[in-house]
């Protein structure tokens, strides 16, 4: 097919300019001597990651942190969604036009400016510096993504299913997970996903609200970075993004798994 | 009465994430007018932006964020259409090949600077490649293509993450728009790149419109990617804004405040500009049915 040969070198291109990055990365956190001018490492050995994975560094500790900062996010802003998409697609209201524009608000204001202003706010709460600080403004990042991944997802699914089980006597919570909250699933997981690795790259808010008590990767890495420490900077930026791709795939792995069984039911 | 109070109970996480958001506006711009008792300051002025718009170092770190956001949108968005429209054609809009766009989606930005410094740095991948074909005699020689006042390590880390996002935030759209619609244009007579230009790509401007708006709040008010890979001299707005912030002198601080205003004032405007043009298309849209 002659009229695709532009678009499959595009896509050629595209996918050499996306993994040639990540495949030096990987090189470079196992590169024991690359020396200027050699494509190629001279000598390589696992010695910088075991020594952060197993030695003193608290590497193991960090990810662990960060993955349930992250895992916490998700949740909260996953809940934070579904309720919202089952205000505006199942109830009228009014002023159901300003919940779709406050849904969108947050991208409206970057993440330096939220962060600088709500500081004062986070003090007077008693939130400053403190895991709970840090959680709530990584929930602006995360809540408007979730709200609009789950009110796809419940707008497709409505609740028929729901207001049978309660015409045949089923409680509302009862309904809802017996009937909704199924077919809600790979919906959930997908904002799910969505919630972590926002909340999981972060940085700046991060600083801002947990005023460096609170420790990420992000947090970590950045000065590795500025300080020009490249096996380290390496070693720590193939464990941020690896861990992040793990998660991702862990949730689509679940999504995968359940709407197969779903199809075979 | 009873159904009033159940959507209230369902709005309530939604209603304190918005009042968090409106509560940090409030503060910044009530700071950036001067009011702060505690630091003894209570009478409102509009001299910090005053002294902000007179400020040089300011002047330039306007010009460098709206340049870095400007470029990263317009070339993200243009990419990403391409790529979206790539994936569309070539009928690989599930599977690998999306993995492969919703990659550069999960890869943190401090990681993106890495990639760029491993990359474009004077000892990185790109002038060692420039030293085997004998293009570079020593790294040296080679163009320092990070840390200018150009931002243009910058630009490239937002675009190598920016235009896979753009791609998968259009692709479900414009495929079902090119299925159906573009379809049916080819069908009546239509090439496939008219059928793009004059159905597909037309109905896809406010998808579009939307992602570039993202993209360019997104690289205007962003702190670490320029603070990673920028010059020293000028910074960009949010990272001048910080220094400002955390300056030991507080007076610094209204300073801080009224440049966190006037990136919050372009974002505004920004997003007037997006719903004025969607709405006007969308009826324009209407009045040709």
């Amino acid at each position: 097919m002659r009229k695709f040969r532009f678009w499959k070198l595009f896509l050629a291109v595209t996918a050499f300019c996306i993994l040639l990055p990540a495949a030096q990365l990987l090189l470079w956190s196992i590169a024991e001597r690359w020396p200027w001018p050699g494509l190629l490492p001279e000598s390589c050995s696992l010695r910088t990651v075991k020594e952060l994975l197993f030695g003193s560094a608290k590497l193991p500790q960090l990810l662990l942190s960060s993955i349930t900062l992250g895992l916490t996010v998700a949740a909260l802003g996953t809940l934070a969604g579904i309720l919202t998409a089952r205000a505006t697609e199942l109830y009228d209201f009014p002023g159901k036009g300003l919940v779709t524009f406050g849904a969108f608000l947050p991208l409206l204001v970057p993440g330096t400016v939220f962060a600088m202003g709500i500081q004062i706010t986070l003090i007077r709460l008693g939130l400053s510096d403190t895991l709970a600080g840090v959680v709530i403004v990584h929930l602006i990042a995360a809540v408007p993504y979730c709200i609009t991944i789950m009110t796809d997802v419940t707008r497709a699914v409505g609740n028929k299913l729901e207001q049978q089980a309660m015409v045949l006597g089923a409680s509302p919570l009862r309904a809802f997970f017996q009937g909704s909250f199924p077919q809600l699933l790979p919906g959930i997981l997908s904002s799910m996903s969505m919630g972590f690795v926002l909340s999981y790259s972060q940085y700046f808010t991060t600083l801002m609200a947990g005023g460096g008590r609170v420790k990420t990767l992000a947090l970590v890495l950045i000065p590795y970075i500025q300080s020009g420490d490249r096996a380290l900077a390496s070693v720590y930026s193939v464990t941020f993004a690896g861990s992040a791709l793990l998660v991702f795939f862990l949730f689509e792995g679940l999504i995968h798994f359940i709407e197969k069984r779903g199809d075979g039911a | 009465m009873r159904k009033q109070r159940t959507v209230f109970l369902l709005l309530l996480p939604f209603l304190a994430v918005t009042a968090l958001v409106l509560v940090s506006v409030w503060n910044v711009l009530v700071q950036s007018f001067g009011y702060i008792p505690a630091f003894g300051l209570t009478q409102p002025t509009l001299s910090y932006y005053k002294a902000v718009f007179t400020n040089p170092d300011f002047l330039s770190a306007l010009r460098v964020s709206l340049k870095i956001a400007l470029w990263s949108a317009a070339l993200a968005c243009i990419l990403g259409v391409a790529l979206s429209m790539a994936l569309i054609r070539l009928k690989k809009t599930r599977g690998r090949a999306v993995y492969l766009v919703r990659f550069p989606i999960l890869i943190p930005h401090a990681v993106v600077a890495v990639f760029m410094i491993q990359l474009f740095s004077q000892t990185g991948l790109l002038a060692r490649a420039g030293y085997a074909l004998g293009l570079v005699e020593d790294y040296t020689r080679f163009p320092q293509l990070l840390y200018t006042p150009g931002y243009g390590g910058t630009i490239a880390a937002y675009l190598w993450k920016e235009i896979p996002f753009v791609a998968y935030f259009v692709l479900a759209f414009m495929g079902s728009i090119s299925d159906s619609l573009g379809q049916a244009a080819e069908n009546l007579g239509a090439s496939s790149a008219r059928s793009f230009w004059e159905v597909t790509l037309p109905l896809s401007i406010p998808v579009i419109a939307r992602a570039f708006l993202i993209i360019f709040i997104f690289a205007f008010g962003g702190y670490e990617l320029p603070l990673l890979l920028g010059a020293t001299m000028p910074k960009a707005l949010p990272v001048q804004a910080y220094l400002a912030y955390m300056n030991p002198d507080l007076r610094q601080r209204p300073l801080a405040m009224a440049m966190n205003g006037v990136i919050l004032l372009l974002s505004i405007l920004m997003s007037a500009a997006y719903w004025y043009l969607v709405r006007r298309a969308s009826r324009r849209m209407e009045g040709s049915a």
